[in-house]
């Protein structure tokens, strides 16, 4: 669509602008590290924010989400969603939506995601800061970044906004845009380059090579028994990951014993009772009983099995995991590099 | 749906899972009890009763004499749930396990009083057997309302056998050890909603362990990531989960 550009001095108006018209969700400060929040003033948005503890995935898949209220045998959905535009979103958690995106819209139309994805407006936004363990350089690199409505680039006196879409370009009301010079264009790739360059992790081989490599070494009991050694099955990885999309669903009554709620809640195959099944009469049968099937399964489901149908890997060398994991044994590009020598 | 006929019962603990029972509040506790009856409940009543559809038993098992009494409640109730850490686990009760000198430790010059003779604190379910169990200390409300309901419904409850982890990062707080803390989250058995961690306190797995803790790779990471010693690292976990951890005695 249309490259705009809007000063320094006139950004914040622009926000507070977009704050009138919806809800605007953008990374603000948690103590130390990141969150994606509602904005309750543009002086809170920290586009230099290096990665957010959980995904933008959240605002269309909350962590716990209502599904359906039921009173008797009657039940009512749940589906209510809420216009609102998401600022700030990094190119790889881009990638990572539009994945979510695919799977949550494949066979069954999953519109608890879909509505919520439908009603926002998402503007990405280039890396200030890469996050220590990000590797986003290196991996998926035949995926590109798509789905998203307007993409903000900070140069050096103010922003590139680059509309996308219809919702994208919609936005520009709200601020002093004027038409972007082909110098700030110029300098908006130059600033786009800077972060790929920057990640201290890289995988070493390509997609296809990895994903080859990794569906054999499915056998490969001992590496995988050892590299899950120190893991404690708590499932991090798997929460923080912006393309993990599995979830168990739980019904609960209200104390009247009559009504209630069917919830449905993040869940990780890392946890132990995840492959637990039901064979009926009370017996269960775990099909991934020990930690090193359940951290092969991981790698294998990041690496190899989507990647037909998601064009690539279902990773997007965020980092979320590696920093997360209290023993340090997640990082994909430690397992990968280390199987592909193997 | 009758009423279900529900009797509480208190073993060796401090009786705080009672006291928080009575943290539902009037309007939620009287509308409980318009699908339960209790029928026998000795801080409340002086009757007793011959059955009951279920039997909560707070306080862990801490002396032989007291095995008769739970077989009796065993015989009378049709499901038994043992609430709280002491009953579920043996809670904190249980630290004495490892001190044999604990009676000198706590009472000095008193120690040989007959009154404090006890034998190892363990689980209710090391004298009877337990069909569910409400972990914490205290427990969660909530979490025996939801047990409850599930009962009255028929269904089985769902406890978590995911650590706190899952539930701490879906509030998406700031780990304790990327804040220069340690934690037992990760061994610790999920359900609390992560109270603790979300105010910015480390877990101590009062809920006790997950099924399968990796004690290993705790005493690890507590050294390697909070920096503690290597007696501190292994006896850590212990306040909680003596009784579940692998050198339990």
């Amino acid at each position: 669509m249309n490259v705009y550009f809007i000063k320094d001095q006139d950004f914040n108006s622009f926000v507070a602008k977009m704050m009138e018209s919806k809800k605007v969700v953008g990374p603000v400060t948690k103590k130390s590290k990141f969150v994606f929040a509602a904005l309750e003033a543009p002086e809170q948005l920290r586009l230099d924010y290096d990665v957010t503890i959980l995904p933008p995935k959240k605002e269309f898949f909350p962590t716990c989400q209502s599904l359906m209220k039921f009173q008797g045998n009657h039940c009512e959905g749940c589906i209510n969603p809420e216009e609102k535009i998401i600022l700030g979103v990094h190119f790889y958690d881009v990638k990572a939506i539009d994945m979510t995106d695919l799977l949550f819209r494949e066979k069954n139309e999953d519109w608890n995601y879909l509505a919520n994805r439908e009603a926002a407006t998402i503007i990405a936004s280039n890396i200030q800061n890469v996050s220590s363990r990000a590797f986003f350089a290196s991996v998926g690199k035949e995926v590109t970044p798509k789905g998203h409505d307007a993409f903000l680039t900070k140069l050096k006196s103010g922003y590139l906004f680059e509309t996308l879409t219809a919702k994208g370009e919609n936005l520009v009301k709200f601020g002093k845009f004027e038409s972007a010079s082909d110098g700030q264009k110029q300098e908006a790739r130059s600033v786009n380059d800077v972060p790929l360059k920057k990640c201290a992790e890289a995988l070493k081989h390509s997609s296809k090579e990895i994903a080859g490599k990794v569906r054999k070494s499915f056998a490969n009991e001992s590496f995988w028994n050892e590299a899950a050694k120190d893991c404690f099955s708590c499932g991090s990885c798997n929460i923080v990951c912006p393309t993990c999309y599995c979830f168990d669903v739980q019904d609960d009554w209200n104390l009247d014993q009559a009504s209630g709620m069917r919830t449905r809640y993040w869940d990780g195959c890392l946890t132990e009772d995840f492959a637990c099944i039901s064979l009926g009469a009370g017996a269960v049968e775990n099909f991934r009983e020990h930690r090193g099937e359940r951290f092969r399964h991981r790698i294998m489901r990041k690496a190899a099995y989507l990647n037909e149908k998601l064009g690539g890997p279902a990773c997007v060398g965020c980092g979320r995991c590696s920093s997360a994991c209290t023993p340090n044994i997640a990082d994909p590009v430690n397992v990968i590099n280390k199987l592909m020598e193997a | 749906m009758g009423k279900a006929k529900v009797a509480f019962f208190d073993f060796t603990s401090c009786e705080g899972c009672q006291i928080e029972l009575t943290n539902y509040g009037d309007a939620a506790f009287l509308e409980l009890l318009n699908h339960i009856e209790i029928v026998e409940f000795r801080e409340a009543m002086s009757e007793r009763a011959p059955s009951f559809d279920i039997a909560f038993i707070e306080g862990s098992f801490t002396r032989e004499a007291d095995r008769e009494r739970l077989e009796d409640i065993r015989k009378r109730a049709a499901v038994v749930i043992a609430y709280g850490a002491c009953a579920a686990t043996g809670g904190v009760n249980a630290l004495k396990n490892h001190q044999p000198d604990y009676k000198e430790a706590v009472y000095g010059k008193d120690a040989g009083q007959p009154h404090l003779d006890s034998s190892k604190a363990l689980p209710i379910s090391a004298a009877i057997k337990v069909d569910y169990k409400v972990y914490g200390c205290p427990m969660d409300k909530y979490e025996l309302l939801r047990i409850v309901s599930h009962l009255l419904h028929g269904k089985t409850p769902v406890i978590p056998n995911y650590p706190v982890c899952v539930e701490c990062k879906r509030r998406e707080v700031v780990c304790r050890y990327d804040d220069n803390d340690h934690c037992m989250g990760q061994v610790a058995r999920a359900g609390c909603g992560a109270i603790c961690t979300a105010d910015g306190i480390p877990c101590e797995a009062c809920r006790g362990f997950v099924d399968h803790p990796n004690e290993e790779a705790l005493v690890k990471v507590l050294k390697e990531r909070a920096g503690f010693t290597d007696s501190r690292a292994q006896s850590k976990s212990r306040m909680f989960t003596a009784n579940l951890r692998s050198d339990a005695k």
